[in-house]
């Protein structure tokens, strides 16, 4: 870890984003999450780390309300995008999806043309006009996903004959196409190898001046190295949330303390 | 944990008596498999062919070319030509024109027909020859003291006879006829009077009585069969697909989705019969539908059909990952914009396949049929759709059924060459089946 130059960084103090009050999720019986309160900062990338189970992915998943899909999960507690709750009955989850996109862990673009991949948020929000609009969507939106010089040639081509780190840069640049403010990222490169890895880390870097970025991540070098606060989580608790630099060389909790160091997780 | 003592060099070449036996076992697993396989064949092998060699007949038939002068004052003594009046003139009147014409064509021809009575040269045409002259005649008067040539069916023992299914010995002991007259049917073959022609007529013409085996055909079965598909693929795909979708995507899981998915499982597996009295007592008893029509049928197969296709449509709308469903929701797509714009074009081929192999199945379906009165006998064509739904037809599994109950050894070639025709129509549809499986199936 002695690439870690996280110290000299400098974390500007932005508004709230996204802020959790008392969120706890219950999976039928199981009591997944337990009292999660999390202050997500705007231009600003988040890490969310712990060992497997924890809690991490399904607090994600809560942020743009794809646990709605999941039968039998229950969440209690306040989620607030902007100050407006997420979950009151007024929300439509589809326009809440459109200002909080996601990654998943395993690139799922959908067995269409790379063009139709990006284009088709857009589409069904009726954010072009015409053809030429939309075109342009698609480009600016690979340019910053850094997968338009690879595709500019094939953009009819069909996406699942990318390469692993290409679909996941084409599930990215699907993301950013509907111009969301959130973007949750949850193991985004855990199918990835190391180059892929970097490039995708590259990018999320960049990504943090027009977005709020949440990333879940097993690696803790991942972590230290493009977020700029970490929160850990442990059984279903948010054990310790701060300043990434602070989190990983001066950790408040010894349960924090025990998992960057290895002896649990 | 090392036991070096006991530890002594054994050869991996020298297999020891486990493996041996493991080995022998697969070996022997391999030579049930095979004999399986060869089975299977053989049976299969033994069924087309025995179909084929007695089916394959129906596709040909006999026909005799005879010039007929339609003369004035036998089939319109008023000499006015008013088909009214020239219909008074039946059948039996133009059966006997027809042979005395054929008579005198033989004399023409030099043929000895002495050791034949004339009732027995006129018993070489088909019955169904005077009814087709007639109906000709009378919808066209002019035809009257004209003479053209005609093509007839031969009789149904003629049409045997050159078919190994009549030989010299049966005829000898038939009434209907006689070795003299199967040696005029052969020199009237010599000379060209008598020939042998693909029958398209039996994929056309409509099921004739029991007397007149030669002119059976097959096409009211094959228009009714079509119909009543077409009732089902327009009725069984919308509603199959709308129940699933709906079970699959929309509804909560609960007991209650548990109970429709049992029930809809169970339904798969009710024998046929079942549906056809179901048929019965609601369409026809209580919704007063029309016996014997395509849309009852249609009705009873798709209740049939119905099941098979919710069955294979939730299978391949559950093969669809969740991660397709999962990239739709997060771009802000609504539920049913991520199941019409991606989880349903996947599922497509699935859908399309179950839907026909379960149409396959209906095709081939006869015990409801009976029950809804399909097996009436039907000489008058179905109108075009949409009121033709509702004319008397048959299916072809049924007058396979009806024609296997005929005493006429000549019926028998007619069912099987159905059941080929039954099976050429499966092949194709599990060929399409196929192709699209292969063609549009799409792995991730």
């Amino acid at each position: 870890m002695n690439n870690m130059i996280f110290l000299e960084r400098n974390v500007q103090v932005e508004k709230n984003k996204i802020a959790a009050q008392g969120v706890q999720v219950f999976y039928g019986e199981n009591h997944a999450l337990k009292d999660v309160n999390v202050d997500i900062l705007d231009k600003t990338v988040t890490a969310f780390i712990g060992p497997s189970g924890c809690g991490k992915s399904t607090f994600l998943r809560c942020l743009n309300r794809m646990n709605d899909t999941i039968a039998g999960c229950r969440i209690v507690g306040d989620i607030r995008l902007d100050g407006e709750d997420i979950y009151e009955a007024a929300v439509d989850p589809v326009q809440l999806r459109a200002k909080v996109g996601m990654v998943f862990q395993k690139p799922n673009p959908f067995p269409k043309s790379i063009y139709d991949n990006v284009a088709y948020g857009p589409k069904i929000h009726g954010l072009s006009r015409s053809k030429a609009e939309l075109d342009e969507i698609v480009e600016t939106s690979l340019r910053r996903a850094a997968l338009w010089n690879e595709v500019k040639d094939r953009l009819h081509a069909g996406a699942i004959g990318l390469s692993g780190g290409q679909q996941q840069r084409l599930c990215i640049a699907r993301a950013i196409a509907t111009g969301p403010e959130v973007l949750l990222m949850d193991e985004p490169c855990s199918a990835l190898d190391p180059i892929a890895t970097a490039q995708v880390e590259q990018l999320i870097d960049e990504l943090r001046s027009r977005y709020s970025v949440v990333i879940v991540t097993h690696s803790m070098q991942q972590a230290a190295r493009v977020s700029q606060r970490t929160a850990f989580f442990h059984m279903g608790n948010l054990v310790e949330y701060g300043e990434t630099g602070h989190i990983f060389t001066n950790p408040s909790d010894p349960r924090t303390e025990s998992y960057i160091t290895g002896r649990i997780g | 944990m090392t036991n070096d003592a006991k530890a002594t060099f054994t050869s991996i070449k020298n297999p020891d008596a486990r493996t041996k036996k493991r080995n022998a076992a697969e070996k022997r697993f391999r030579a049930y498999g095979l004999l399986a396989v060869a089975v299977s064949v053989v049976a299969l092998l033994f069924l087309l062919s025995s179909i084929w060699t007695k089916g394959s007949g129906a596709f040909y038939q006999t026909y005799l070319t005879v010039p007929v002068t339609m003369s004035a004052e036998k089939l319109d003594p008023k000499g006015n030509r008013d088909p009214d009046e020239m219909k008074k003139v039946t059948t039996i009147g133009y059966s006997k024109l027809i042979a005395q014409n054929l008579i005198d064509q033989l004399a023409v021809n030099g043929l000895d027909t002495s050791n034949v009575s004339d009732k027995n040269i006129a018993k070489l045409l088909s019955s169904e020859s005077a009814a087709t002259l007639r109906n000709q005649v009378l919808a066209d008067p002019k035809l009257v003291g004209q003479t053209q040539i005609f093509t007839f069916l031969a009789s149904g023992r003629i049409d045997g006879y050159f078919k190994g299914r009549v030989t010299m010995e049966s005829a000898a002991l038939d009434n209907n006829t006689s070795p003299a007259q199967l040696v005029i049917a052969d020199e009237m073959k010599n000379i060209g009077i008598l020939s042998i022609k693909f029958n398209w007529k039996f994929l056309s013409a409509p099921d004739a009585s029991e007397l007149r085996p030669e002119a059976a055909g097959l096409g009211v079965a094959i228009l009714g069969s079509a119909y009543m598909m077409l009732v089902v693929l327009g009725l069984a795909l919308p509603l199959g697909v709308a129940a699933s979708i709906y079970l699959e995507e929309f509804a909560t899981k609960n007991r209650w989705t548990d109970v429709i998915e049992v029930n809809v499982s169970n339904l798969a597996a009710v024998p046929s019969i079942v549906f056809g009295i179901l048929g019965l007592a609601i369409f026809i008893n209580i919704g007063g539908l029309p016996q014997s029509a395509s849309i009852v049928g249609g009705l009873v197969l798709t209740l049939m059909t119905l099941p098979t296709v919710i069955i294979s449509t939730r299978a391949s709308l559950q093969a669809v990952p969740p991660s397709i469903r999962d990239g739709a929701l997060a771009v802000g797509a609504s539920k049913m914009q991520s199941v019409f714009h991606h989880v349903l074009p996947l599922a497509m081929p699935g859908i399309m396949t179950g839907t026909i192999i379960g149409v396959a199945r209906a095709l081939g379906e006869t015990a409801p049929l009976l029950l809804i009165g399909m097996v009436a006998f039907v000489r008058d064509f179905p109108a075009s759709p949409p009121s033709g739904f509702f004319d008397p037809a048959t299916a072809l599994p049924v007058q396979v059924y009806q024609w296997t109950q005929r005493a006429d050894p000549a019926f028998t070639e007619r069912a099987s060459g159905a059941i080929i025709v039954l099976l050429g129509f499966l092949l194709v549809l599990n060929s399409v089946a196929i192709f699209l499986r292969s063609r549009f199936e799409r792995r991730w």
